[in-house]
């Protein structure tokens, strides 16, 4: 009778000190992320004017405005093409993985060069990177003449340049993280299963189709999701690199165009529901990427 | 002028000791009011230098100042006045005037401007103060929204040891040249290549061509655009064919490459357009002598015209301590000594005419005829002109594939047929704005 007393006790005090744990990371989700994001979702049906500080309720007036805004679809296109470096770094990682995995020789030295841009400033890099790849005095386009007599792009003037630019420089600053996620998986895999393989007659190249890729693939998935939506919210590079998104909006995506309208345009109303739209789009396409994952992440037997 | 600061000091400290009878809890002198702009290193410290002054004038008031990256200014302001926290004192760039006013986020300073122990109205360029007038339709009009920080005439610089090279006289500020005459010389300027070639012009000035040449963007009340207009599309044209007919200026790859501005201080451009805030850097930096001319006519007109731009210091409706606010407005727009110091540093033409008049006239450093930067202030100096209307979307519109023009891709009658339509949608649409 009192043991169940002193339990029950027990776990009055265990579940009044589990709230007194959860409270406070509780009302931070609550305070900076749900009460913004209602906020965001309600502004998105209002016509909220930061500067005037007025907002009616327009319904479904500002969906109405992006979906027929050219520039929304431009913007689309673009961001859709910055989807094209993924497959590049992943493959770009992974070898470098596999390259750092075998105990090379100054393999910890790559690890960190491989990581580098992935810690440093985005603001740094693109600096950086629109000297290197200026015009007339980039080390591109220097290089590109004095050893191959040809004469490089424009690459950040010309608007069919632009967005080459920006994807090369998206699987350069990618190729780090990737590595180092498929580097952690790699040494996950226990080498008994090489050892197995070999004893039954395997080659390297069969080992790493049979073996190492699908037991990398949880991991590549994972690097498949976050890369997705960090290409679709593509935005610092085009901010950086261009003005008003480039000649005829030819770099600027939609985290652009959402910015644009809620800071330049002032219209915040119709930058929320931008933003609340795409936002959907993402979710969906996430959820698509998981139920696809099915056929070809390997969950383990 | 020390007698006048000790005198604004006892009235400051008289209005406190009433306040204080009042049972105002302010007395106890603890009025914090907050100022936030952008600026080089150099401005920031010559800021932190006048605000320190003008706590020591007005004993009870402190100035936070907060300093943001130029790029950030806007989203940071926007975003402050959203969450009702709009600094005291903030810039004010003169195409935010009228949504601001109307918006009532900004103060009316009329009766502060004609009754204030800071400065004298008739003291001041008329055309800085008036970048700031809004009379609640027409800008440029009525009410004063904001005070200048400095008045930017955009002047024609010419690098004097290439025009004697050359042969070339430059034109004396009476007697301008007309386009041709800048293109012939232009040519005679333009030598090498490579790394060695010398351009005689940086690109044009496209407002000052189309100004000349009697055409706008915009028809006189601001609400039609005239971009296809026969006068427009020649300036545009000729402005254009400086690079692509007379290669006289650099083409717009090498311009991406290195700005002209560069370029001009490496001695290799002839002629560009500068602001007196460059004065500073070329004192510094140009190993070569330089000057300043009139801006060329357009031989169907035979007037010249150029912009001037500038910002301002509006002071918050919110404001808990207007008062205090507008003289801190004031005194970093009018204080001497810190008008003294921009000048003496080669920022900025004196907001305060008689200074400009004598002391700035007078400096013995280039250029000499620092006369055209005043007569561009004061006689053919013009605002640009999507700082008359209620957004600008229609003006960025107009320039986002403007570079094809530049290259040549598209003729400008042919560029600006493609662009006319929107740009009046868009202009409507802040028309409607306005209305609203």
């Amino acid at each position: 009778m009192t043991s169940t007393r002193r339990a029950s006790e027990m776990r009055r005090r265990e579940r009044a000190w589990g709230l007194v744990f959860v409270t406070p990371i509780s009302l931070q989700v609550l305070l900076f992320c749900i009460v913004p994001v209602g906020i965001a979702i309600a502004a998105g049906f209002t016509n909220w004017n930061v500067i005037k500080g007025t907002y009616d309720f327009v319904g479904l007036a500002n969906f109405a405005e992006f979906l027929t805004d050219k520039k929304f679809w431009i913007a689309g296109g673009n961001t859709l093409y910055m989807l094209i470096p993924i497959p590049f770094y992943l493959l770009f990682g992974i070898l470098f993985a596999i390259g750092c995995h075998r105990n090379t020789p100054g393999n910890r030295f790559f690890r960190v060069l491989f990581f580098l841009p992935y810690i440093s400033s985005i603001v740094a890099l693109v600096v950086m990177w629109k000297w290197l790849f200026n015009y007339e005095y980039g080390l591109i386009n220097q290089v590109l003449m004095d050893w191959f007599g040809i004469q490089g792009p424009n690459w950040l003037g010309d608007p069919d340049w632009i967005k080459p630019t920006i994807v090369l420089m998206i699987v350069w600053k990618m190729i780090g993280i990737t590595s180092i996620y498929v580097l952690a998986a790699l040494k996950t895999i226990p080498e008994e299963y090489y050892e197995a393989a070999r004893l039954d007659g395997a080659g390297p190249v069969r080992m790493f189709f049979k073996i190492t890729l699908p037991l990398l693939s949880p991991a590549i998935f994972f690097l498949t999701i976050i890369g997705v939506i960090g290409s679709l919210q593509t935005f610092v590079e085009v901010q950086l690199f261009t003005e008003d998104g480039g000649r005829n909006y030819s770099a600027a995506t939609i985290t652009y165009y959402i910015w644009q309208k809620a800071f330049m345009s002032n219209e915040m109303g119709l930058a929320s529901a931008t933003a609340f739209f795409f936002a959907l789009v993402i979710l969906g396409v996430t959820l698509l990427q998981f139920r696809l994952s099915r056929r070809w992440v390997y969950e383990g037997a | 002028m020390r007698s006048r600061r000790a005198l604004v000091a006892v009235v400051a400290a008289a209005a406190l000791a009433l306040t204080g009878c009042s049972g105002d809890q302010s007395a106890s002198g603890d009025r914090t009011i907050t100022f936030m702009g952008w600026g080089s290193p150099q401005e920031v410290a010559v800021f932190e230098d006048m605000i320190a002054q003008y706590e020591d004038a007005y004993p009870g008031v402190k100035v936070d100042y907060i300093t943001v990256p130029a790029a950030d200014f806007g989203t940071k302001l926007q975003t402050m006045i959203a969450s009702k926290k709009t600094p005291d004192v903030f810039y004010l760039a003169p195409e935010n005037v009228m949504p601001w006013a109307d918006s009532g986020i900004i103060s009316d300073l009329s009766d502060f401007v004609a009754d204030n122990e800071i400065f004298d109205e008739s003291n001041v360029w008329e055309n800085a103060i008036s970048m700031y007038r809004y009379d609640g339709t027409t800008p440029g009009e009525g009410a004063i929204y904001g005070l200048p920080k400095d008045i930017g005439p955009f002047a024609l610089a010419y690098n004097k040891d290439l025009f004697d090279a050359a042969g070339i006289t430059a034109p004396e500020p009476d007697a301008p040249w007309t386009w041709d005459e800048f293109v012939a010389a232009a040519k005679k300027l333009t030598s090498g290549e490579g790394s060695e070639k010398v351009y005689g012009s940086a690109p044009y000035s496209l407002e000052s061509a189309v100004w000349s040449n009697g055409a706008d963007w915009l028809n006189a009340d601001h609400t039609e655009v005239t971009v296809t207009d026969p006068a427009f599309v020649e300036a545009l044209q000729w402005v254009a064919d400086l690079g692509l007919v007379e290669g006289v200026v650099p083409s717009s790859e090498e311009e991406g490459s290195l700005g002209s501005f560069q370029r001009f201080l490496n001695g290799q451009i002839g002629m560009m357009g500068i602001g007196p805030w460059s004065q500073g850097q070329f004192w510094a930096e140009a190993d070569f002598e330089w000057d300043l001319m009139p801006w060329p006519v357009s031989p169907n007109t035979g007037e010249h015209a150029v912009w001037y731009g500038g910002i301002g210091f509006a002071v918050a409706n919110s404001s808990k301590h207007k008062d205090d606010a507008s003289n801190l407005a004031a005194f970093l727009a009018f204080n001497e000594d810190a008008q003294r110091t921009n000048m003496e540093q080669g920022q900025a033409v004196p907001n305060l005419i008689d200074m400009a008049e004598n002391e700035y006239l007078s400096m013995d450093k280039p250029p000499a005829n620092k006369e055209e930067f005043l007569r561009i202030i004061q006689d053919y100096g013009r605002r640009a002109t999507q700082t008359y209307t209620y957004n600008s979307e229609w003006f960025g519109l107009f320039n986002s594939n403007l570079a094809s023009v530049w290259l040549g891709e598209q003729t400008a009658a042919e560029y600006t047929a493609s662009v006319q339509e929107e740009m009046q949608s868009l202009l409507d649409e802040g028309i409607a704005e306005q209305g609203e």
